[in-house]
């Protein structure tokens, strides 16, 4: 017969584990009550009046052998339709659309009411990044913008 | 000669000291008895005994979580009293934007015949939606904003809820490394209990003997007859794990599929309307001609393609088992894979859920996996009050003859 001295903490020891499930509440509570990083200010591009909101304050992260960081982008004027593709990328310089167009990571997704995008970027930002908007319209005509990194990330 | 003399010498010291070691090691091993796995037993279980115990019974109540639905809820239910035929989706998709003019559906998901199809959508300020579309009459039943019964226990079951980034969530973690202890406590309470055979041909259940015999006779009995049903639960459960570290480290089971080259796409000379989501459909069904829809997802952009993921007449693998992109430009068939064309990751990870969740017999085997759920769920139950009654209320009466011998004297 195992002796076991009669304490609260070998009393309680193997109930432990059930605190987990705290967390469980507590991850449920900000699933329903969301927040987000503030929207970048909106710019014009062309016909269209955009902002780009980050998902969150994190830096990038790797995905399929590339970093990545998600945004959203509310366009405030124009329609989504009108666009033939669109990437968003994070560097010193936008990527040509011939480079952005080999994948789709980096690619604007979504419906008509805002478009999702994993923009390309590197490991780490540095402060001569820039967050790089390429849009090619139905016609061909290409239009850019750009937004300064908030300072936060770099 | 002497050398050699020397060298056979030391070589029969140095076989007599293995011997002697293999001897002393095999000696150890048979105190690998009974008392060691039954602690090992414990070791494996005890510690995490009331996490394992909920993951059981949220994914026992996962197992029946479409069915409590269509109880609870008349909304999702696919009623039929005409016995039509699945209307189009395309059909199905214009009743919900007769309503929402702006919705924009993105995917399409189809459960069993009894419940109604879920159209999942986008619309002005609604950032995500769930509409409950009726596919024999086309009714739209319901909108809710996405948060539903089946998603959540799905959800709390195999991650706890705990957050997705970057490719992992803690929780799943959690969640799937159970599967290897579970495994442990097969193995070592099947070792404790070696003859454990006869309680197939045996009921043994004693109920006048005390709480800690009967609780034991429970915790055998239900163990046994779970044996293997704790073996698929704790295999998948460790596949799931296996997947989740591939996931995470960007090892790609199934290829990733392919965006249109952009040259595909048209100009505004040479613009065209997209295809329907029925000849899509139709693409899928001339390449299979079992084809049933699973999960639909439509283009998010415009170099994507129609991605129809489907089931046909075979057995055990998933709703998502037939996958097909169409081109929506053309209608052009841009890939397929069907289970003759999967390797042994992408297989395991068809059958995973099937075998996990029960639904590959419908509701027959999963009444049988709900059933077995529930002897799992109580095993840690039982487990844990055996010990405390083993350790403390043995330990407690221990003491109280120990004091009236002292009070004796």
């Amino acid at each position: 017969m195992a002796k076991q001295i009669d304490t609260w903490w070998q009393r309680n020891k193997y109930l432990l584990s059930g605190l987990l499930l705290v967390l469980s509440a507590w991850y449920y509570y900000q699933s329903l009550n969301p927040s987000f990083p503030p929207a970048l200010p909106a710019s014009q591009v062309g016909q269209f009046q955009i902002s780009v909101m980050p998902y969150n304050e994190q830096g990038p992260y790797q995905h399929d052998g590339q970093f990545v960081k998600d945004f959203l982008l509310i366009f405030k004027e124009g329609k989504i339709s009108d666009i033939r593709q669109g990437y968003l990328n994070i560097g010193s310089s936008p990527l040509p659309l011939e480079t952005l167009q080999q994948g789709d990571l980096g690619i604007l997704h979504g419906s008509r009411h805002g478009q999702h995008v994993h923009a390309l970027t590197h490991q780490q930002f540095t402060h001569e990044d820039k967050i790089w908007l390429t849009l090619e319209l139905w016609n061909g005509e290409q239009l850019s913008s750009s937004w300064e990194l908030p300072k936060l990330w770099k | 000669m002497f050398y050699l003399c020397g060298f056979a010498i030391l070589f029969g010291i140095w076989r007599q000291n293995a011997a002697n070691k293999i001897t002393k090691c095999l000696n150890k091993m048979k105190k690998f008895n009974n008392r060691f796995w039954f602690q090992l037993h414990g070791w494996v279980s005890l510690p995490v005994w009331v996490l394992f115990c909920f993951i059981c019974l949220t994914g026992t109540i996962s197992v029946i979580s479409h069915e409590i639905t269509w109880l609870v809820n008349p909304n999702a239910r696919a009623e039929n009293p005409q016995q039509l035929a699945p209307r189009p989706m395309d059909e199905l998709i214009a009743n919900l934007q007769q309503q929402h003019p702006t919705a924009d559906v993105r995917g399409i998901g189809v459960r069993e015949p009894y419940m109604a199809y879920t159209l999942r959508f986008v619309d002005k300020g609604v950032p995500f939606a769930i509409a409950y579309v009726n596919q024999y009459t086309g009714e739209v039943q319901e909108i809710n904003n996405g948060q539903t019964f089946i998603g959540f226990m799905r959800s709390l079951h195999g991650w706890l809820l705990f957050p997705w980034q970057n490719g992992y969530s803690v929780g799943y973690y959690l969640v799937s490394a159970m599967g290897l202890l579970l495994l442990g406590s097969l193995i070592t309470g099947l070792l404790v209990y070696k003859k454990f055979w006869r309680d197939f041909f045996r009921f043994r259940l004693r109920t006048r003997q005390g709480t800690r015999t009967f609780v034991n006779d429970l915790h055998r009995i239900a163990g046994i007859w779970s044996i293997w049903f704790i073996l698929i639960m704790s295999l998948t459960g460790t596949w799931y794990l296996a997947q989740g570290i591939m996931g995470h480290q960007g090892i790609e089971i199934a290829p990733h599929p392919e965006p249109l080259a952009a040259a595909q796409v048209p100009y505004e000379h040479e613009y065209k309307e997209r295809i329907s989501l029925s000849q899509a459909m139709a693409v899928a069904r001339q390449q299979y001609p079992d084809f049933q829809p699973g999960f639909i997802m439509m283009p998010e952009h415009h170099r994507d393609t129609y991605k129809l993921s489907g089931h046909g007449d075979f057995i055990l693998f998933d709703k998502y088992s037939y996958k097909v992109q169409v081109n929506p430009w053309n209608g052009e068939l841009v890939n397929k894979s069907a289970p003759e064309d999967m390797g042994v990751l992408q297989t395991l990870s068809h059958i995973a859920d099937p075998l996990h969740y029960g639904y590959f017999a419908g509701l027959w085997s999963k009444a049988i996996w709900f059933i077995f759920g529930i002897f799992l769920t109580a095993m840690p139950i039982g487990g844990y009050v055996m010990w405390y009654l083993r350790v403390f209320k043995a330990a407690k009466r221990r003491r109280e003859s120990e004091f009236i011998v002292q009070e004796a004297k």
